[in-house]
């Protein structure tokens, strides 16, 4: 091509390329970014063009080749414009259907089409796609329209238009004025105004001056930059052309990095054809401005991103930081004035130079001018590039563009600005994204990665997983954070790990670490040489800030709440049961066919296999790695469980007889519940003689009076029960704490510890007149009416008010009573927030349970003292408040009537209050125990279970039994009565079952535990949930992942 | 040595070359052999009349330089922090103990080498591994297993070479 020797002659170029464009023809552009090449573009690109030809329809379509589009989550995508239908994930074999459908039969490729969460519904347009349409598109507009390999496509769109204006018709100084200002900042971290920063270079002395553009995106996490240059690389220079003309500097570096070979690739292309086209080298546009232009490649270090290492790296050494001053607008590269800028940067200049200062200082916020790209990863649904105005809430990015968090997790905090950055806590998600606000919380825009993170993301894990980068990438010049980041790793290390002794003087060093973090970060921050250093603790101060009781949990009670630093986990279910039951190992021996061994697993920690294989609420599977990390689905423990419970005669476990040389003495406890019971087994299996005092006249508690039949079969539970009792438990029903005995009774009566295991059994009322009414019965007495003594209380249409287990569970056994025509919940928040578990709220549904979500009563229509309706009025949830939560509040004019013959009321339950007088309350009114200990505020007298939870799990409270029986036989033995906490690894070496190869390769979904035809479940008790065939558990076990092979070695 | 010359040649292309063209041709050289051999940071010291020290001391500074041989099936696992959130440490840490290997190394057979990386830059396709610069996107430790192990089955089924 011949050089535009004149401004003219550019415009003259781009006139004859507009006259040749027809913007009707018929283009199909492919997204040739990175993200979307690695999942096969380029193969899709060749089976495009194929199928075009193949149809005959060469002529009239283009396939074309653009860059980044940056939703990568979906790629490979494809744009078939001028209609731009929308079309995601296309694989090369899609590729003549695509074609065909769309442009021989004018007709969509519907599986093609982005499905959209959310609505349900398919989306055909670009623009309708919740990801794009919440964006502002300035430096990425192009980027889906681009060929970037082509000069003239970028000036047919009005490229180099801004050079040549800055060239023909503003001095230099106007150029800073008006990058100045439109308000411009530095995209790369700090965020310093980029005029007075050119101004500064401008004005120093000397002809020979240097821009430099950063483009080592160092920061893990982020890649926008390479984005931008790999879609628009023009955009980029034609940024740095005008940069050096206003700084009056004669010589351009790009300093990128050797990891992104397709954006050198494209820069490299890129300068050759402005130097063709005479927009670089000598005397550019005939305006006697001259500008040299070279490609440095960087290496492959962290520390290059802080200027004056860049600098160094550029010279030919170590990447090594200098102390500013003097700064590089006076001794840059080669000793000469140098201006250095980010990628981004660079790419708004022509935007601003073109569209004027104010329309970009129009975007944003106040102190934060235009958009910023943001590098949207980690655990979010919608990964990929978001480009918003400075001032968009990171809850506007995170929830709306990028979709929320998968699988239903909660959002936990995203990190910004990569190792020297912060994390914003998801009570912070509506902090406006801009330099100030990120900045009071600890974080920095830096060059726009944002990683988010649920609440399967450990922050202890995180602080460490960034000292071990800086600490790596350090370059050694300085002592503080040369040595200053390792010990902080280690000191990190050292609370993600067990020792070999947890006590003692280990425990103590381990507490002195934690304390000298955050001094030690300090000291780093104010003494470090450059950028890097002083910003190095930024994660673990950050997280310290926001996350400090993580980092206690991981210091007092060696636990990782997030269930992730390997160490203190071990294998995940068993670190997530509370009564610790060791998982993986039963799930092993179930894997081996080994039946009785696996029994005697589930049994040797939980003395209520039967009850807890149908009713647990099974955080194992919640935390299984098959689910998590493994892409895939959980382990359906729980059907494995109770495969082996139903399997396995109870007596195949015979438990270890009391240890010697211990003191007995007589405990009492009260109440026959999974707490009490467990407490008391454990107790006279120590060698105490134990009386347990149930006030009903059967025991089981919650299990019995609450859990209906049909979840739990009776006599499976009377058996269990039966099971638990030996010589040294002595169970009393039918004695009632209060009536037939007190606990200063008890003591007095010679018993050494009384536990107290009362349960939750008040049901709280609506605080509305007429509750009184004959027809609105409390849910636990609704329950325990019908479990224990057989009375059906309900009749007529009957209404529920309450959303959680004990609310559905009295909602299916109205059900199942004679006399009842219809069963209608009522539950204030949406059907979502339901605390019922889910594969009841379905079962219950598909039983016939209609649910009124988002609705709370207003008042109780009763005639002649018995109850005919209830008016209710209509909730809808509010903005989000501090917390995240979404609050309901009522619509005014909303409020309708339910005629209702019976109303359970079933909306929480609370300890009753009478029975614990003299002891000390909660401010939730329930009873006070010191959670290690287990002591209430009387000597002596213990509790645990639902009477100092609240309403719990039954889980839960067998785990507070364990424990309340450890400290009792403390205490009768005059130990402290504290432990120390222990890290559970697993031990026992399970030999992996039998080759795949042999049985063929295991199931690749998880296994769908039967249920009781519907029909058969109306009108009767029988249990719903079936157990799964022997082929299906061995399958089942089969997919377990093993995590407890890490830990052990074959004997 | 057939190598040897390579190298020369390679660095002979940079005449007239000042100490700011020792990165790039530190980069040339080892895009040319795979990796920098001690004759090679020799040759270099020689041709830029820098000591060889300070060749050095430039070339173990930055993370790209590999002073190893690649393994013929040259695996690149990204250690980003999306990586790193969706679980790329249990990936690492499983092709470790499968291939025996520390990152930085070559396995004996010189079949595979392993190399981490601060982030490629694929943040979106996380946890990401490349082998011989090919990409694979969301890779669990039973995936970057499987990978490994078609390798070596391609490999199997090749003709042995000549030896």
């Amino acid at each position: 091509m011949k050089p535009f020797l004149h401004a003219e002659d550019l415009e003259r170029h781009r006139e004859s390329l507009v006259a040749a464009y027809d913007p009707d023809r018929v283009r199909i552009t492919v997204c040739g970014g990175t993200g979307c090449n690695a999942q096969g573009s380029v193969k899709l690109v060749a089976a495009l063009r194929d199928a075009v030809g193949r149809h005959g329809l060469a002529a009239d379509v283009e396939v074309k080749v653009t860059g980044c589009h940056g939703f990568c989550e979906k790629g490979p995508i494809v744009v078939v414009r001028p209609a731009n239908v929308f079309y995601v994930q296309v694989k090369a074999e899609d590729a003549d259907e695509l074609v065909r459908v769309t442009l021989k039969d004018n007709a969509i490729v519907e599986r093609l089409l982005y499905h959209d969460p959310a609505s349900g519904t398919r989306v055909v347009h670009e623009q309708d796609v919740p990801f794009y349409a919440k964006q502002t598109r300035v430096i990425l507009a192009e980027n889906g329209h681009l060929d970037p390999t082509s000069i003239d496509d970028y000036i047919l769109r009005g490229g180099y238009s801004a050079l040549a204006k800055a060239l023909t018709a503003m001095r230099p100084e106007d150029v800073i004025a008006e990058v100045k200002q439109a308000g411009l900042r530095g995209r790369g971290g700090a965020g310093f105004p980029t005029g007075v920063k050119w101004e500064l270079c401008r004005k120093q002395p000397g002809a020979d001056k240097y821009v430099i553009c950063n483009a080592d995106e160092g920061d893990p996490g982020a890649y926008m930059n390479r984005s931008e240059i790999e879609g628009n690389p023009h955009l980029i220079l034609e940024g740095m052309i005008i940069g050096a003309y206003a700084i009056g500097a004669r010589h351009a570096y790009i300093y990128c990095r050797a990891e992104y070979p397709l954006a050198i690739e494209q820069l490299t292309r890129g300068i050759a054809q402005a130097r063709e086209c005479g927009l670089l080298g000598e005397d550019i546009l005939g305006s006697g401005f001259s500008l040299d232009f070279v490609i440095k490649q960087g290496a492959g270090a962290f520390v290059c991103g802080e200027e004056t290492a860049l600098m160094h790296s550029i010279e030919g050494k170590r990447g090594m930081p200098t102390p500013r001053p003097p700064f590089p607008a006076q001794s840059g590269v080669f000793g000469k004035p140098s201006n250095i800028n980010n990628v981004e940067t660079w790419a708004n200049v022509p935007l601003i130079v073109n569209r004027g200062a104010a329309w970009f200082s129009g975007i944003g916020s106040e102190k934060s001018k235009g958009t910023k790209v943001f590098s949207l990863v980690g655990c979010v649904n919608n990964t990929g590039l978001v480009e918003v105005p400075f001032g968009t809430s990171v809850r506007t990015i995170v929830e709306d563009i990028g979709g929320g968090t998968p699988r239903g997790r909660k959002f936990k905090a995203a990190q910004m600005g990569g190792p020297s950055g912060g994390c914003i806590p998801a009570a912070a998600i509506d902090t406006p994204v801009d330099y100030e606000s990120l900045q009071a919380l600890g974080a920095i825009v830096g060059s726009g990665g944002m990683v988010v993170m649920d609440d399967s993301t450990c922050m202890v894990d995180l602080a460490k997983y960034f000292m071990e980068f800086i600490q790596s990438e350090s370059c050694g010049k300085c002592i503080p954070c040369r040595e200053g980041t390792r010990r902080m790793k280690e000191i990190l290390d050292a609370l993600t790990r067990p020792r070999r002794k947890e006590g003692g003087v280990d425990a103590l060093l381990r507490m002195q670490g934690l304390m000298q973090l955050e001094e030690l970060a300090e000291t780093i921050k104010t003494t470090a040489l450059c950028g890097l250093g002083q910003t190095a603790p930024n994660p673990v101060l950050s997280t310290l800030r926001f996350f400090r009781d993580e980092y206690e949990a991981h210091l007092y009670d060696r636990q990782c709440p997030a269930g992730s630093c390997k160490e203190l986990v071990g294998a995940p279910c068993q670190n997530a049961c509370p009564a610790g039951t060791e998982v993986w190992r039963y799930v092993a021996h179930v894997a081996r066919g080994e039946y009785n061994d696996a029994f005697r697993v589930i049994r040797d920690a939980n003395p209520f296999p039967s009850a807890c294989a149908r009713v647990c609420h099974h955080p194992c599977e919640k935390s299984c790695r098959a689910g998590a990390s493994g892409g895939g689905e959980p382990i359906a423990i729980r059907s494995l469980k109770r495969f082996v419970v139903d399997r396995v005669p109870a007596s195949t476990y015979r438990p270890l007889a009391r240890r010697p040389g211990t003191k007995s003495a007589r405990v009492a406890v009260v109440g026959a519940g999974p707490a009490g019971l467990t407490a008391a087994h454990q107790l006279s299996l120590l060698g105490h003689r134990v009386t347990v005092f149930e006030r009903e006249a059967v025991p089981g508690g919650m299990l019995v009076g609450a859990i209906p039949a049909y979840r739990l079969p009776r006599e499976r539970l009377s058996a269990e029960i039966e099971e638990l009792l030996n010589d040294n438990l002595d169970l009393r029903t039918g004695a009632a704490l209060g009536r037939d005995f007190t606990v200063d009774g008890l003591l007095a009566d010679g018993y050494k510890a009384v536990y107290l295991a009362l349960g939750s059994h008040q049901s709280k009322t609506l605080d509305l007149p007429g509750e009184d009414a004959a027809g609105v019965i409390p849910g636990i007495r609704f329950l325990k009416a019908y479990n224990l003594h057989g009375e059906g209380l309900a009749r007529g249409r009957v209404g529920i008010v309450g959303g959680g287990n004990s609310a559905m569970d009295a909602a299916r056994v109205a059900l199942r009573q004679p006399g009842v025509e219809s069963v209608t919940m009522f539950y204030r928040r949406s059907r979502e927030e339901m605390p019922a578990y889910a594969e009841e709220i379905e079962a219950g549904l598909a039983e016939g349970v209609a649910i009124e979500e988002l609705v709370a009563p207003l008042a109780v229509h009763t005639k002649d003292g018995r109850l005919v309706g209830v008016r209710f009025q209509r909730n809808r949830l509010s903005e989000p408040d501090a917390s995240g939560r979404r609050k309901p509040e009522p619509i005014p004019g909303s409020e309708f009537d339910a005629p209702l013959d019976t109303l359970i009321v079933a909306i929480s339950e609370a300890p009753e209050a009478g029975l614990l007088d003299g002891l000390k309350l909660t401010k939730w009114g329930t009873l006070a125990a010191n959670p290690e200990s287990c002591l209430t505020s009387r000597p002596g007298v213990f509790a645990g279970g639902d009477v100092t939870t609240g309403p719990s799990t039954v889980i839960g409270a067998i785990a507070a039994g364990k424990r309340a029986a450890m400290m009792i036989d403390r205490y009768v033995n005059g130990k402290l009565l504290r432990v120390l906490p222990k890290v559970k690894l697993p031990s026992v070496f399970v030999a992996p079952a039998g080759d795949a190869d042999d049985e063929g390769a295991p199931p690749a979904e998880r296994v769908r535990t039967p249920h009781l035809p519907l029909a058969a479940r109306v009108g009767n008790f029988d249990e719903v949930e079936l157990c799964i065939s022997e082929a299906d558990a061995c399958g089942e076990a089969h997919r377990c992942m093993r995590c407890d092979l890490e830990f052990t070695q074959p004997v | 040595m057939e190598q040897a010359s390579k190298v020369q040649q390679v660095i002979d292309r940079f005449e007239r070359a000042g100490r700011d063209s020792l990165i790039p041709i530190l980069q040339a050289v080892q895009h040319e052999q795979g990796y920098l051999s001690e004759d090679a940071v020799a040759s270099i010291s020689r041709h830029l009349a820098i000591p060889a020290s300070k060749v050095y001391g430039v070339a173990t500074f930055y993370n790209q330089f590999r002073f190893q041989p690649k393994g013929k099936y040259h695996i690149l696992i990204c250690r980003g922090t999306a990586c790193h959130v969706k679980g790329s440490a249990k990936v690492l840490d499983a092709i470790r103990k499968h291939l025996k290997v520390e990152p930085g190394r070559t396995t004996r057979d010189k079949l595979f080498s392993l190399e981490t990386v601060a982030c490629m830059g694929a943040c979106a396709l996380s946890p990401v591994l490349c082998i011989n610069d090919e990409f694979h996107a969301k890779v669990s430790p039973a995936k970057a297993i499987k990978l490994i192990e078609a390798c070596r089955e391609l490999e199997a089924a090749r003709p042995a070479a000549t030896a």
